[in-house]
């Protein structure tokens, strides 16, 4: 066809549809929740967390330990998957090509990010809420068995560790979440998120026998994520209270900053 | 209407793209072509802000495409590579897509209609074969009802259905006042679909040119004559302007004169024509002469 149309008059959408922030932190909501892999990941974390919890019950019956205790130790290993679905929520973004339709739809970085961020965080908080919570219960009919009990009118031995490792959670997904858009790549991402959270701890512990030339190396390690999540679940270890909560908000800012940094300039 | 203005972009030595500069006016479907490796899908990637030029801009409607503020509504892309989670089904991908605008889900239903994907929709992207993913691709460019199509290949790998379909869809929305620029390789697709071209290779802007002045600047009408006599016929209407190529005995093709004019000198001599016909060059033959030193990955002539 090579006959001009005639001059048509310019068609204006007035729709009123638009890019709200809100509105992206929907559509990231839909994202996440349908992939197969989120439910996958939170399916493992209450198994892990629900199990191991039942196990420390069953051992551990020592004075001084509190039964929430056991409930919020599976953290340790549970903390890995938090990373990991942070992660894979960026990075198979990227490997997919999903990227580009994501861009396309919300051409501000800064935006997307924020918008991701919020979700997964959101999501991981919530999930390991109910999570930890299932896992308190379950250890209380542990406990009872001896007639223990998870004490439910003091916050500290009930559900302030909960909403603390659960809050912690949150962090750990959002170091994943800065790793996937510093990296991109899923092994990468994974590879730093498994290394920062998992790996240095032990390095670092390694140096604790080191005598007092490598004091600092100890010293240094308690700032590392999961020490000061620790340090924040159950206080009187390791760091301070309020130091603890700083340093975890310090990684969550310095990661999305990272994250930012990568993002804005990029190419897609 | 898309603006590009100066454009570059260099990815480390190479200069993908390298200072162009077009418009695409609504109300037209304009085509996109060049070799591959020509620069054409990055510049699409730069219009969209996938990528940030080194130096240049881009507008659609006067504002860069990071200033839109209902992008979805404004510009419909489709680029080239698959830009969908393959673990997600496609009505999820575009109501995720959807949800970001504030986008109904009933106008979900309705682009996965028009596109064709009803049968396939609660299955997973990653399933899909190349012509799914690309109705899927449209189905979601086509989700905020956008003024602006930018279509990168949007026929890759569709069946005749698809392609006709695509081809009455950019035309119609054309019709309508929308801005479509797309891209393709398939020729006789893009001659039958585009009202301008515009040419790129090695990063530069060939041509840009209403379709049939391309066609006409860039290729010679040929006339093809079957005689008995072709040797006379040869002898009569040799000129300074004529170039008589001898295809077979009987077969002359002569450019540079009117069918008409060989056929009165022909009557003239008493000369028997088996056959008279007039060829005009094809948007092929315009593109392949355009873009001769410019193909970047040159297949060999099988002889």
């Amino acid at each position: 066809m090579t006959v001009q149309p005639s001059a048509a008059a310019p068609v204006r959408t007035t729709n009123g549809h638009r890019l709200t922030f809100l509105s992206a932190v929907r559509g990231e909501w839909i994202k996440l929740t349908t992939l197969r892999s989120t439910w996958w990941s939170i399916g493992i974390v209450a198994v892990l967390t629900i199990g191991i919890a039942v196990l420390i019950a069953q051992a551990v019956d020592i004075p001084g330990f509190e039964p929430i205790q056991a409930a919020v130790m599976p953290i340790q290993f549970t903390m890995l998957l938090a990373g990991i679905l942070g992660a894979i929520s960026v990075t198979g973004e990227y490997s997919t090509g999903m990227i580009r339709s994501t861009l396309a739809a919300n051409p501000v970085r800064g935006s997307v990010l924020a918008a991701k961020a919020l979700m997964v965080a959101a999501f991981m908080f919530v999930s390991s809420l109910l999570i930890f919570g299932a896992a308190a219960l379950a250890v209380s009919f542990v406990v009872a068995t001896r007639d223990q009990s998870v004490d439910w009118s003091d916050p500290s031995a009930s559900y302030l560790p909960i909403l603390v490792a659960s809050l912690a959670m949150a962090v750990f997904s959002l170091l994943g979440v800065a790793f996937g858009f510093i990296l991109r790549s899923g092994a990468g991402a994974i590879a730093a998120t498994v290394g920062l959270l998992f790996v240095l701890p032990i390095v670092a512990s390694m140096f604790g026998i080191a005598g007092e030339a490598w004091q600092w190396v100890s010293d240094a390690a308690r700032y590392l994520p999961m020490a000061a999540a620790q340090s924040a679940i159950i206080p009187g270890t390791g760091l301070d209270e309020p130091v603890a909560y700083l340093t975890l908000a310090c990684w969550v800012v310095a990661g999305l900053l990272g994250a930012w940094t990568v993002l804005r300039t990029r190419d897609a | 209407m898309i603006i590009a203005e100066g454009l570059t972009k260099r990815f480390g030595d190479k200069k993908a793209v390298q200072d162009v500069s077009f418009t695409v006016k609504p109300g037209s479907v304009t085509g996109f072509l060049g070799p591959n490796g020509a620069g054409k899908s990055t510049t699409m990637r730069l219009i969209v802000g996938l990528d940030r030029p080194t130096s240049g801009r881009t507008t659609i409607g006067g504002r860069e495409y990071r200033r839109l503020t209902a992008p979805l509504t404004e510009v419909g892309v489709l680029l080239d590579a698959k830009a969908v989670h393959t673990g997600r089904s496609a009505r999820n991908h575009l109501r995720a897509m959807a949800a970001t605008h504030g986008i109904p889900s009933s106008r979900v239903d309705e682009v996965i209609e028009l596109a064709g994907i009803g049968a396939v929709a609660r299955k997973r992207a990653g399933k899909f074969s190349l012509g799914m993913g690309q109705r899927l691709g449209i189905a979601s460019a086509l989700l905020g009802d956008p003024h602006t199509l930018i279509l990168d290949e949007p026929v890759n790998g569709l069946d005749p259905e698809g392609v006709r379909w695509v081809r009455q869809f950019v035309r119609h929305a054309a019709s309508e006042g929308r801005t479509v620029l797309l891209s393709s390789h398939l020729m006789s697709e893009m001659a039958q679909t585009a009202d301008h071209v515009i040419v790129m290779g090695r990063g530069r802007v060939l041509a840009d040119a209403p379709l049939d002045e391309l066609v006409r600047a860039w290729t010679r009408n040929t006339v093809r004559v079957r005689t008995p006599r072709a040797a006379d016929l040869a002898a009569a209407v040799a000129g300074p302007d004529v170039e008589i190529v001898s295809v077979q005995p009987e077969v002359l093709d002569v450019v540079g004169l009117p069918a008409a004019r060989i056929g009165d000198v022909a009557a003239e001599r008493g000369i028997p024509l088996h056959e008279l016909t007039p060829t005009t060059g094809s948007l092929e033959d315009a593109y392949l002469a355009l873009t001769g030193d410019a193909v970047e990955y040159r297949t060999k002539e099988i002889s």
